[in-house]
């Protein structure tokens, strides 16, 4: 009833090979529908993500799948402290000759090919390399042998350790404010699932269970091509756009929308953010989630299964509430979702 | 106190002025300045006991009292003291400045039998701008009787300690009955207020799909665009209070799986639903209209409403 207008058309293909490649992606990663979800959202939204979570989750099992299921080349760099953008972009050694040789780095290894490039631990790299990385992202270019190289099909996938802090560099708001989304990826809930990643040979070896993925199920160079025809075929109505102003109002000045949290001055709650880009950011969002679930209206329900991992990292509380961010994000979240009427 | 307002004592200014007018006759200006002295019973009076006199002060017209010049409370002799002076400024009938002026002493002497003491004469003055005259609040005698027997006529020393009077029950009717409307009143109070914040009892009363029919039900224009949506909001509202947070299509599920109560309406609530997306969010009010008719919808309303007054559909939590 609320299908795309053309059930044949190009849009309605694409969403079934979107659905298919979830289920690929589901069946090597246990237990992370929702994570998978918002990954899909975001390849489908072109935009880059900031994975989150504890360590041996599956986050690079994850991100693996999903490089081989989109096609192209897949890149992936540790940050460590000493790294430095030139370790990125060249590779310098003695070659078989005994004489020093340059050659291109693992950003330039494959070329304009590059579609997903996986940055390990982030926090761990200095900001120099954060500098190098906000500009690959906004621009999706970089500067070596003095030329441009551009990355036309790239995304940018990285992952933050929130176990440690020692030797650590947090990134700017400005590089927070760049990624699309920020995605929590906790161990499965689910017993079956559980069991499965423990006993189960099959999770043992991942070069296997990645090859177990059909490559290239949807074509990585297609992709921002299909991004602005679901952005352009899914029109916002008045009522989601009064919800949308609303519920920004709601997070900004969360006193004044009646929002309470226990133990929470919220009149000092909110500093700043939730910006303009990231609220764009939040209905490109909702368009491709719209989209994959068959809809060509967004609904408050698609703003609020991408609320979180889109806006809870742009919102700037007091220097007090800082440290407990992640538990007042989630309720601040929850409760605005709550309060705020729809429609 | 017993109090017997006895005639004036003694007047021997008046007695004086009526003196002089005899003597001059008339022409001269009327000296009518006299103190008359109202005092209680005359005997009867033991150690410690408190002496109020009054003593009404007239003068002629112009004429002030000079309040200097006045007694301080103070002791005046070794054994009586003048604990307090009040003085009220009146006007007489005839419109003469008239002072009212209450002394009290108190007696420390303690006679050895029934004896008459005297209370000194109190001198006043009067000025009239640089005119002066002197009054006099006249001397009183009373009798002061002694507290105890002068030999112990019976067994015992009459010099002992006596007991402590004994308390006397008081009366407290009264107070009681206004302490018990008192109480009446807070607890009405109180009713009232948990009536009015739903507590307890009161919980139950808040009925909000009865609030929304009835809301629905005074809408003019339900069968146009606006109207419609205006009815589709106000039973949107009633949902969000019976789940304690915004329901949106997606939760219905959810919300219908912890009501059984509501189990025979999941169709139709699933298509307000999909009728509400449609108007709202699809800008498509004429489908969602056919889909959901105006009067369908009142119906809903109406049995959510009866479901509602049935079984409580409301969320505990909420």
């Amino acid at each position: 009833m609320h299908a795309i207008a053309d059930p044949d058309g190009a849009l309605a293909q694409w969403r079934a090979r979107a659905l298919d490649f979830e289920r690929a992606v589901g069946r090597i990663v246990l237990g992370q529908e929702r994570v998978i979800r918002l990954l899909t959202i975001a390849v489908f939204a072109r935009g880059h993500v900031l994975l989150e979570g504890d360590v041996g989750v599956g986050k690079t099992t994850l991100l693996r799948a999903l490089a081989r299921a989109i096609g192209g080349a897949y890149e992936r760099v540790e940050g460590t402290i000493d790294l430095m953008p030139a370790d990125l972009v060249y590779d310098a050694r003695v070659g078989e000759d005994g004489r020093p040789r340059v050659d291109p780095g693992p950003l330039l290894r494959r070329g304009p090919e590059l579609s997903v490039f996986f940055f390990n631990e982030i926090n761990r790299a200095r900001p120099q390399v954060h500098a190098m990385l906000l500009r690959l992202m906004a621009e999706r270019t970089v500067s070596a042998f003095g030329r441009e190289y551009i990355f036309p099909f790239l995304q940018v996938f990285a992952d933050r350790n929130r176990v440690e802090r020692e030797e650590t560099f947090e990134l700017p708001a400005a590089a927070r404010d760049r990624f699309f989304m920020e995605v929590q990826v906790k161990a499965p809930e689910d017993f079956a699932a559980r069991r499965a990643l423990v006993f189960d040979p099959r999770f043992h070896d991942t070069d296997l269970l990645i090859a177990e993925v059909p490559e290239a199920i949807i074509d990585y160079r297609s992709l921002d091509q299909v991004s602005r025809e679901i952005q352009s075929a899914i029109p916002a109505s008045d009522a989601i756009v009064a919800y949308t102003i609303a519920l920004w109002d709601a997070i900004r000045t969360p006193d004044k929308a009646g929002i309470a949290l226990p133990g929470v001055r919220m009149d000092r709650l909110v500093q700043g953010g939730a910006s303009p880009r990231g609220m764009s950011y939040l209905i490109r969002a909702a368009r491709v989630r719209a989209w994959l679930e068959g809809r060509a209206i967004i609904v408050p329900e698609d703003l609020r299964a991408v609320f979180p991992e889109v806006m809870a990292h742009r919102i700037f509380f007091d220097p007090v509430y800082e440290m407990r961010r992640e538990e007042i994000s989630a309720d601040l979240c929850r409760v605005a979702f709550a309060t705020v009427p729809a429609p | 106190m017993h109090w017997s307002r006895s005639l004036p004592a003694v007047r021997p200014c008046r007695r004086a002025a009526l003196a002089l007018v005899v003597a001059l006759l008339a022409g001269a200006p009327a000296q009518a300045a006299g103190v008359d002295l109202y005092a209680p019973r005359a005997f009867g009076y033991l150690i410690g006991d408190t002496i109020s006199l009054e003593a009404v002060v007239t003068l002629d017209a112009g004429w002030r009292l000079d309040e200097s010049a006045l007694p301080r409370p103070r002791p005046v002799t070794y054994w009586l003291d003048l604990k307090r002076l009040d003085v009220k400024p009146e006007t007489a009938p005839d419109g003469a400045p008239r002072y009212r002026l209450t002394l009290t002493y108190q007696t420390f002497y303690s006679p050895l039998e029934p004896r008459a003491l005297d209370i000194p004469a109190v001198p006043l003055a009067a000025h009239k701008g640089d005119a002066r005259q002197t009054l006099t609040i006249p001397a009183w005698t009373f009798v002061s009787s002694p507290l105890r027997e002068l030999v112990a006529s019976q067994r015992g020393n009459p010099m002992a300690l006596q007991p402590d009077i004994r308390p006397r029950p008081y009366p407290l009717a009264g107070d009681a009955r206004l302490a018990a409307a008192a109480a009446a009143v807070a607890a009405v109070s109180l009713l009232a207020f948990a009536a009015a914040s739903g507590w307890g009892p009161f919980a139950g009363r808040h009925r909000p799909f009865a609030t929304a029919l009835r809301h629905m039900r005074r809408l003019p224009d339900l069968d146009t665009q606006l109207g419609y949506e205006d009815a589709l909001q106000f039973l949107h509202r009633a949902f969000d209070d019976a789940a304690g947070y915004r329901l949106f299509g997606e939760d219905v599920h959810a919300f219908l799986a912890a009501r059984p109560a509501l189990t025979g309406e999941a169709e139709t609530i699933d298509r307000f639903f999909t009728a509400s997306r449609l108007a709202f969010f699809g800008d498509a009010p004429e489908t969602a209209m056919a889909l959901l008719p105006p009067e369908a919808l009142i119906d809903l309303a109406r049995r959510l409403a009866a479901t509602e007054r049935r079984s409580s559909i409301q969320n505990e939590a909420a």
